[in-house]
């Protein structure tokens, strides 16, 4: 699954697309002004001339083909101050978001992952928000994130590894200068191998734990983001699923209080509910976005994969939060789930031998039937959402 | 003698020598009557030390002392033989002894910051078994000042911040021992046990100010009631006897409805939003009285009396109060303190108590 990525956003003035004859050779005669050494403002001028060109698709492109000047790039990018190291930085941010350039990046400094993460492990580093962006860019595409999972490994004795990144991202102040909300995308993605989960879900460690708070953390959406992706992606492993609902981490009140609004219950519920969602203010706010709160319902849903992770939640009042959740939700696909995962907690146990749903062996035609009907619920959907005149990007 | 080495098997020279014995008395010896005083002296024998080292009754134990304290060995030395000695009395749970015995290896002021933070670190788990969580704390935060990778250190604080229930600084204080060292087993389930704690906590400060609003809503909504009703209340001030701001109002309905009362009882709105009142009946002639808890204002005076004086009272020593003879003066506001030449006004028994107090105009 292809996780969350940071837009062209950054881009700087647009309109020096130059035209296809000659276009190599005029990108090719910034290099020297580029390349360490060179006088500090001429480095800035022209950082600035590529910063312009990767706001469009062909000047990224055309940048790409350039290996030395790409490598010069990344020099920049990671040089101390005072190199103009912001709008390198920044060009290599929109250049990571294509993921068509991944291997060209790569090629051109195959030490590029480690490099960017020493800067943005460096608490003192000014320009590490945009290098973390870049890595969370640079990571949502299997390969790349493959190579940055064996370097985080491999960089554990020098602390550049992932213990090192958990702990800034579950300290919002680690880097005076820049909030580092991109180290929760890039867990996210980094997530997606089995190393990363392994070391995440590690019970002599206190990793997962740590990130709980974040799905409640209001100044960013995009770490807050990351962290329900990351915690979605823990509990695809079943086997985890009596740790992560036990006492020892207690996963579900944390996934269950975004969802909670400013709905009263009554005191027998009330008991039901873990001690976090009990006695919530009248002015609750639910999770504002919208892709947040269907990862939610997601990793809950994947918690009830098992028939004790089954219990557990329906144990722990998730239908009361589901319930009022269910009536509040207005968006047609967020609101789809959150039924499924209350038809889960209400229905029948299935059938013995098929209690694990995640292990279960579909026949082929069961699961071309289940096909067909998810595109007609895709279908239905996107035709809810034409009704309503508001289509998404 | 015959020969310098003598030689064992030679009798004489034992002979010779036990034949001193004879002649020279035996000198430092234990006095017969006293001697299992004299041995409990000796530093060997002794079985336990005295609290304080006397040299003219101590001598050898205070020479013993000295040796091992001696101001000329660095002050490195004294601190570590210090530390030694407090943790022996650790060790036998003497805590008091312990903490006396690191203070003064931190008098010494070494300059070993290892040492010092050891010290420190010590100190503070013995002032944590005295129940001293707070100079436990001082202590831990001193040694994490000198060195702060101390794992101890940080453990021992995370333990005190438990006690004294500052549990999200103990889960803070967690996760910086965590970072030293990511699998320590102490950490990890004090982490999980301070967490849960923490999440009750804030349970319950949740709980108490929605529990306060809801009062604060309640009395809003008798006050508005009371308002709707056109019902004057009057103020404690002398003086005062106009309607008062609605704070005021609020405030003075909360001090008399609580302080006043000692029965507990409040006034209250049902589900119809009807009143019911604390009310007192007075009986002046024999100054008696009659408290009713809660008086719907809907409900008429007569029912009230008949059941009051079905019986007749013990004080109505003419068993002249029956209900059909009774006439009875309200006062508004019943709350409130009496005061001399005030008013009475005739109320009719058998109409609702609504009526009486929304009547315009009346005193």
């Amino acid at each position: 699954m292809r996780g969350p990525g940071v837009g062209s956003g950054l881009s700087g003035e647009r309109g020096l697309s130059g035209k296809e004859a000659g276009a190599d050779t005029e990108v090719a005669e910034l290099l020297p002004f580029l390349v360490p050494g060179a006088r500090a403002d001429l480095q800035a001028a022209a950082a600035q001339h590529v910063l312009a060109l990767t706001g469009v698709g062909s000047g990224r492109t055309l940048l790409a083909g350039q290996t030395a000047l790409l490598r010069a790039l990344i020099d920049l990018a990671v040089a101390p101050i005072p190199a103009p190291s912001r709008d390198a930085s920044r060009a290599l941010v929109n250049l990571a978001a294509d993921p068509d350039l991944h291997w060209q990046m790569l090629a051109a400094d195959p030490e590029l992952p480690v490099r960017l993460l020493r800067c943005v492990l460096d608490p003192q580093w000014p320009w590490a928000e945009e290098l973390a962006a870049v890595l969370a860019n640079l990571s949502r595409e299997p390969a790349p994130c493959a190579v940055l999972t064996e370097k985080l490994v491999a960089a554990e004795p020098e602390r550049l590894g992932l213990e090192r990144l958990v702990s800034a991202l579950c300290m919002p102040s680690y880097n005076a200068s820049a909030p580092l909300h991109y180290l929760g995308p890039l867990l996210s993605n980094l997530s997606q191998q089995a190393e990363v989960r392994a070391f995440l879900l590690d019970p002599d460690r206190c990793v997962v734990q740590r990130l709980l708070p974040l799905t409640q953390y209001t100044d960013s959406s995009v770490r807050r983001g990351g962290v329900v992706g990351t915690l979605r992606n823990c509990c695809f492993e079943h086997r985890h699923h009596k740790w992560l609902l036990g006492p020892q981490v207690d996963i579900l009140p944390f996934l269950l209080l975004p969802l909670a609004g400013p709905e009263e219950f009554s005191e027998e519920e009330m008991e039901e509910l873990p001690v976090d969602l009990q006695y919530l203010s009248p002015d609750k706010q639910r999770e504002p976005d919208a892709d947040i709160r269907k990862m939610l319902i997601e990793a809950i849903m994947l918690l009830t994969a098992t028939a004790p992770g089954r219990k557990q939640v329906r144990d722990q009042g998730a239908y009361l939060i589901l319930r009022e959740l269910y009536a509040w939700e207005s968006e047609p696909d967020v609101r789809m789930a959150c039924e499924k995962l209350i038809q889960v907690l209400i229905g029948d146990e299935p059938e013995v031998g098929m209690e694990n749903l995640l292990e279960v062996q579909v026949p082929e035609d069961v699961e071309r039937q289940l096909q067909e009907l998810d595109q007609q619920e895709q279908q239905e959907l996107a035709q809810e959402r034409r009704d309503k005149g508001a289509p998404r990007t | 003698m015959e020969s310098s080495d003598p030689d064992p098997t030679d009798d004489s020279s034992m002979d010779a020598f036990l034949d001193k014995f004879q002649s020279q008395p035996y000198r430092g010896g234990f006095r017969e009557d006293q001697w299992e005083e004299e041995f409990d002296k000796i530093p060997l024998f002794m079985k336990k030390a005295p609290s304080e080292i006397d040299p003219k009754e101590f001598p050898d134990l205070a020479c013993l002392q000295s040796i091992i304290f001696d101001d000329e060995r660095s002050p490195e030395e004294q601190a570590k033989t210090y530390k030694d000695e407090g943790n022996d009395y650790f060790k036998e749970k003497d805590y008091k002894k312990a903490v006396v015995s690191y203070s003064e290896g931190l008098k010494k002021k070494c300059a070993d910051p290892d040492l010092n933070a050891i010290l420190y670190t010590n100190r503070a788990a013995a002032q944590y078994y005295l129940g001293n969580f707070r100079s436990a704390l001082n202590d831990v935060l001193a040694a994490k000042k000198l060195k702060p990778d101390h794992l101890k250190a940080i453990i021992r604080g995370a333990l005190c911040h438990l006690e004294l229930k500052h549990f999200a600084e103990a889960v803070n204080w967690c996760d910086e021992g965590l970072q030293i060292d990511a699998k320590e087993k102490k950490l990890l389930e004090m982490r999980a046990k301070a967490d849960k704690l923490k999440r009750m906590e804030e349970r319950d400060l949740r709980k108490a100010k929605l529990k306060e609003k809801k009062e604060q809503n309640q009395n809003e909504a008798l006050l508005q009631a009371i308002k709707a009703r056109n019902i004057r209340l009057v103020s404690e001030s002398v003086g005062e006897d106009e309607d008062s701001a609605s704070n005021g109002l609020a405030e003075m309905l909360l001090h008399g409805l609580s302080s006043e009362n000692p029965c507990g009882a409040r006034l209250s709105i049902d589900g119809q939003g009807r009143l019911s009142w604390p009310v007192l009946f007075l009986y002046p002639e024999y100054a008696q009285s009659d408290f009713i808890s809660a008086f719907h204002e809907d409900t008429r005076f007569i029912d009230h009396l008949m059941a009051m004086f079905s019986e007749a009272p013990s004080w109505d020593s003419e068993h002249k109060y029956h209900p059909d003879d009774l006439e009875a003066g309200w006062l508004l506001a019943s709350t409130s303190r009496m005061r001399t030449g005030q008013n009475y006004t005739r109320c009719p028994l058998r109409a609702p108590c609504c009526r009486c107090c929304s009547t315009p105009g009346a005193p």
